[in-house]
Order: structure tokens, then C-alpha cells, then sequence
């Protein structure tokens, strides 16, 4: 017998650091990029006439961390959209156990782009892979992402647990689409 | 060797089998562009005498250098900078209270015509379409402000749930718009240009919906009572409350146009402004903070990664030269340039009936662009032509999305009243198109007066 309520409560102290680095780290980044970008153009470029130098660059890296972090939480909050048309003329046990299996071919393919991402990483300051005017390197930032995705694969390995103990995918609750 | 339009076809054919068993789209795009890339490379290199284990060997390094640099390259690139910016600006709008206001401006001026809170509530959606950028955040926020007065005023159910439905979708077609950055990144275009094009098609279709409204209660007048006539001060203090909301919009979107911003910086300068004006107002809480960053950080990963997806799933397609195939059989077809785009346009309107709007314009820029470039189509034009097919599948039956946002606010409105309401606007944007496809200047006039052809 299945139970859809049956408490997980490591599901919620992941869904708790989850929301809580989104918030922190996600919140920083954007007002980050809001400022400079605001600073940058109105008061160093358009009043000033000396723009920050470099600024684009450290905009760019910025967005890569956003994006990095957006992900895994986007996995949590069901912001990854799936095409859901078929789902009502599917048997309950097909469509628990076909997703079951997407859940562990998707596990393979995030955790391949984790690795191919670290491994760009490697080779990023060999190839000289780096910002235009700051030339920071790009090779943390791939790092960066390469973690992150993994977290992405870490929380389609929840999915799968989940829909194995309890045969559904609770998601965050409180993320409503606005 | 096997032909390499088969590669393409049967990787089609698992793309639509993976969404179909509920995968999602970027995660099916990135899974059959990467095995797709390793079994065409492989198969060119057989094609070309060299042996399996070296030509697949070829496949796997070309294929796993894509999926890396591919997703880094979506993850860095400067123009997408707008998306999570824009997205925030919405967010922000919305949380501060700026879309009440807006209503509440229209509706104080335009309610007590018969229809008039209808109208009011497509009118208050174009103009937080220029906040937004959502079609989602559209008809969300303004249905759970119009929906509820149209309720108390008696409106018919079709009417009010239609109009929000379809007010909705100006959010894709008003700039800033989310999948007009979308197409103008996957296409090589200008974000500002297809920006400045969206603009007048943008009021007209504004214009067709009060219209359709009007016509409408015209013919059935109690589908859409008068309401209450506001008193000359409640108006003038209305209109005040709304002036800080238009001068975000028009810095933001009018320094764009004037090229005193490019959109990445007017996206930053709208965030901070409407950050500025919430705060002004005291409209905006630091209770708030923890939902808007969340709903922003959402809706990026919604985006990104399904660019990711479409950057590895792209060249998997050029490579396979699908594209460029059904280009060739389109046109061959004895259909004359109008009689393409009307196909193109009817594809679009039946893969709408079951595709989410962002997932239909990444998986089908590959052969719509190509097509377009053969036929020597302006991508500006053509690009508005395909955002609004886009939006009319946001109101087709049965996964109109916009449709069930609706459906979640009135629940006790059937679905099937509201898919009744909403041909009407639905209708609507086909005249919109026919009238973009006989006068293509409607589009292009601002791009190409304000920044040369």
C-alpha cells in the first residue's frame, strides 16, 4: 500500500537548505547585477562619461551563477516544464513507472553534463577560456556549474526515491506561479 | 552509412516520445540533441571510410564538446541578461500591488460602459505586459484583481474569464517579452529591433480585443453590465496613482527605443525603478523579498534551461540537414510564399493545442528559421507573426495554459465556459495576423524608422 502523505523528513531539510541558498545566493546575484548594471549605465556612464571597466565581464560571470543556482531549484519547484497532455490516459502504474525510468535516464544525462562541465573546466585556463576585458578566468565558473548541476541530478534522485516510497513527487510547496 | 534525414527523424520521433511520457522538454532536447550529435558525427565519419571504433569514437568527443560549451555558452551569454532582469521588474510590479492600480485606473475611466470592466481588464494587461513580460504573470495577477469585480458586476462567465485569458497573452506580444528574447537569441536578431516590432502590433491587438468585447455586449448586452461610474476625483486620483507606473514604463521601454538604453540596460533600469516605485509607495514589503527572488530565480530556470536545451538540440538538427529537407519539400509545395506561411501558421496553431508555448518555438526554430531565410522573409516580421501563433496556443484547447491560470482563480467556472469565452479573442489574433501578413509595416515601421532597415 502506497502512502502519498508519508512524511520524508530528510525531503524537508533538503527542500530547507534548497530555498534557503536560493533566496541568499539567488538574492544577491540579482540585486548584484541589478546595481551595477543600474550604476554602470546611469551614474559612471551616462552622468560621469568613465564607465566601469570591466563591468560586462563580471555581469557575464554573475548570470552564469544565477543560472547555476536557478536550476537545482528549479528542479524542486517544477519550473522545468514537461508536456503533461498524456498523463490522464495513462494506467497509475504506467505513469508512475515510466517516470521512474525518465527520473533515472535524466539522473545519467545531468550527471554527463556535471562531468563534461568539470572537465571544461579542467581545460578552460589551458585554452585561455576567459573573460574579455577582466580575463578572469572561466574555470571556477564552470566548476561552479558543474556542482550545481550535479545538485540538479542529486534532486532527480529524490524524484525517483520519492516516487518509489510514495509513488509521487511532492514539490515546494509556497511556489505558486505568479 | 545510413541517411543522415533518418538520424533526424527518428531523433524527432524520441524527442516526441520522451515529451509525451512527461520528460521535460530541456531534458529531452539536451538527451536527443547529445545521442543524436554522436550517431550522425559517427555516421558521417563511416560515410567517409574511416572505421567504426575511430568514427564513434568522433561522435562521442563532438558530442560531448557540445554539451558543455553549448550549456556554458547559454549560461554566459550577455544578451540573455535581460531575461532574469525583466523577470524581476514583473515580479516586483506584481508583488507591489502596481497591476491593482492599473486596473483600477481603467476601470474607474472605462468601467461604466457596458462591457466596460472587461475592456478594462485587456487594457490594465497591455499595460502590465509592458512590466512583465509574462503571459503567465498577465493573467495571474489581473485575474485575481478583474475577475472578482466582473463577478460582482454580473458578467457573463465566458466573457470575464476569456478576457483575462486573453489579456494574458498580450504579455508575450508586449515588450519586454519573454519569448521574443527567446526567438531573438536563437535567431541571431536584434532584442531591441524585435522589441520596437512588437509595439504597434501590441496596441492593435489591444484595440481588437476591446473590439471584440465591444461587439460582444452588442450583441447580447447583459454578457457584460455597466458598472458604477466613478466620481471625477476617484479618476483623477486613479490616473496619479498610475503615473508612476507609466513613467517606469516609458523610461524603460522608451529609453530602449530612443537608444538612449540597449535592452539589457533598460532591463536593469526598469528593475531598479519599479524596485524604487514599490518602495516609494510602501506597496512593497521585506516580507516580500523571500517570494519575488524565489519566483524570479523559478522562472530563470524555466528559461535557461530549456535554451540550454535548444542550444545542444539545434546543431544535432542542422547537422541531420532535416531542416533543410523540409524546407526544400515546403518549398516545393505549389503554394506560392502566402500559402507557406499560411501552413507554417497552421502547424503552429495545431502544435499549440498540445505544446507549451516556449517549448514549441525552441523545437521548431530549427526548420521555421531556415524556411524563413529561404524564402527571404524578415526574421523582425516573421518573428511577430510566430509570437502571436504562440499566444493563440496559450488559449487553444486542451493545454491552454493561460486557460487554466484562469481556471485556477474562478474555479467554479467550467472549462468548458471559459474555452467558449475565449474563441472570440482567439479570432482576434488571426485577423491580427492576416492584417500583419497583408501590411508588414505594422511591424516594421518602428525598427525601421528608428533604427534604419
Amino acid at each position: 500500500m502506497i502512502d502519498r502523505q508519508k512524511p520524508l523528513p530528510w525531503l524537508d531539510a533538503l527542500d530547507a537548505i534548497i530555498v534557503r541558498f536560493t533566496v541568499i545566493a539567488g538574492g544577491l546575484g540579482l540585486v548584484f547585477m541589478v546595481l551595477l548594471t543600474f550604476v554602470n549605465v546611469i551614474i559612471m556612464r551616462k552622468m560621469l562619461n568613465n564607465p566601469i571597466t570591466g563591468a560586462e565581464d563580471l555581469l557575464i560571470l554573475n548570470l552564469v551563477l544565477i543560472v547555476a543556482i536557478a536550476i537545482p531549484f528549479g528542479g524542486r519547484v517544477g519550473a522545468h516544464i514537461e508536456i503533461e497532455i498524456f498523463e490522464s490516459r495513462m494506467s497509475p502504474g504506467f505513469a508512475r513507472w515510466s517516470l521512474f525510468i525518465l527520473k533515472i535516464v535524466g539522473i545519467v544525462l545531468v550527471a554527463l553534463l556535471s562531468w563534461r562541465l568539470f572537465e571544461a573546466g579542467v581545460s578552460a585556463s589551458k585554452f585561455g577560456e576567459a573573460t574579455q576585458q577582466l580575463l578572469i578566468s572561466y574555470e571556477p565558473y564552470y566548476y561552479v556549474m558543474s556542482i550545481l548541476v550535479g545538485f540538479y541530478g542529486l534532486i532527480l534522485v529524490t524524484d525517483a526515491v520519492q516516487l518509489v516510497v510514495r509513488g509521487a513527487i511532492r514539490e515546494i510547496g509556497g511556489i505558486q506561479d505568479e | 552509412m545510413i541517411s543522415m534525414s533518418l538520424i533526424g527523424v527518428v531523433g524527432l520521433l524520441v524527442l516526441f516520445a520522451l515529451l509525451a511520457l512527461r520528460f521535460p522538454v530541456a531534458l529531452s532536447m539536451i538527451f536527443v540533441g547529445t545521442v543524436g550529435t554522436i550517431a550522425a558525427t559517427a555516421n558521417r565519419f563511416l560515410g567517409l571510410g574511416m572505421s567504426p571504433e575511430q568514427a564513434w569514437e568522433r561522435g562521442w568527443k563532438t558530442a560531448m564538446s557540445n554539451l558543455s560549451g553549448e550549456a556554458f555558452e547559454a549560461a554566459s551569454n550577455f544578451n540573455l541578461l535581460v531575461i532574469p532582469m525583466f523577470i524581476l521588474m514583473g515580479n516586483l510590479a506584481g508583488a507591489s500591488g502596481m497591476s491593482r492600480d492599473l486596473f483600477t485606473a481603467a476601470y474607474r475611466w472605462i468601467g461604466h460602459y457596458k462591457g466596460g470592466l472587461a475592456s478594462a481588464t485587456i487594457t490594465a494587461c497591455a499595460g502590465f505586459a509592458a512590466l512583465s513580460g509574462s503571459s503567465l504573470a498577465s493573467a495571474v495577477t489581473m485575474g485575481r484583481v478583474a475577475l472578482p469585480e466582473m463577478k460582482r458586476f454580473k458578467y457573463a462567465p465566458e466573457l470575464s474569464t476569456g478576457s483575462v485569458a486573453a489579456g494574458g497573452t498580450l504579455g508575450f506580444l508586449i515588450p519586454p517579452s519573454g519569448g521574443m528574447i527567446i526567438y531573438a537569441v536563437l535567431t541571431d536578431q536584434s532584442i531591441g529591433r524585435l522589441f520596437m516590432a512588437g509595439v504597434i502590433p501590441g496596441i492593435i491587438l489591444t484595440l481588437l480585443f476591446v473590439g471584440t468585447i465591444w461587439l460582444l455586449v452588442r450583441m447580447k448586452p447583459e454578457r457584460g453590465p455597466a458598472g458604477e461610474r466613478a466620481s471625477a476625483p476617484a479618476r483623477r486620483e486613479s490616473l496619479i496613482s498610475a503615473v508612476p507606473i507609466v513613467l517606469v514604463v516609458g523610461i524603460t521601454i522608451g529609453g530602449m527605443y530612443t537608444g538612449f538604453f540597449t535592452p539589457v540596460e533598460a532591463s536593469a533600469v526598469g528593475a531598479f525603478l519599479t524596485f524604487v516605485v514599490g518602495a516609494a509607495r510602501r506597496s512593497l514589503k521585506w516580507s516580500m523579498t523571500h517570494e519575488i527572488i524565489l519566483q524570479t530565480m523559478k522562472a530563470t530556470a524555466t528559461v535557461f534551461l530549456i535554451i540550454i536545451g535548444a542550444f545542444i538540440f539545434i546543431p544535432f538538427m542542422s547537422l541531420t540537414g532535416l531542416a533543410a529537407d523540409m524546407v526544400t519539400f515546403l518549398t516545393s509545395l505549389p503554394i506560392g510564399e502566402v500559402g507557406i506561411l499560411i501552413v507554417v501558421i497552421l502547424i503552429y496553431m495545431f502544435l499549440g493545442t498540445f505544446l507549451e508555448s516556449i517549448a514549441m518555438l525552441v523545437l521548431t526554430i530549427p526548420v521555421v528559421v531556415a524556411l524563413a531565410t529561404q524564402l527571404g522573409w524578415d526574421l523582425i516580421w516573421f518573428g511577430i507573426i510566430v509570437v502571436i501563433v504562440l499566444e493563440m496556443g496559450m488559449i487553444s484547447p486542451p493545454v491552454g495554459i493561460n486557460v487554466f491560470v484562469v481556471k485556477s482563480i474562478a474555479p467554479e467556472v467550467p472549462m468548458r465556459t471559459i474555452f467558449k469565452g475565449i474563441w472570440p479573442f482567439w479570432f482576434a489574433m488571426a485577423l491580427m495576423i492576416a492584417l500583419l501578413v497583408a501590411f508588414p509595416p505594422i511591424a516594421m515601421y518602428l525598427p525601421e524608422t528608428m533604427l534604419g532597415q
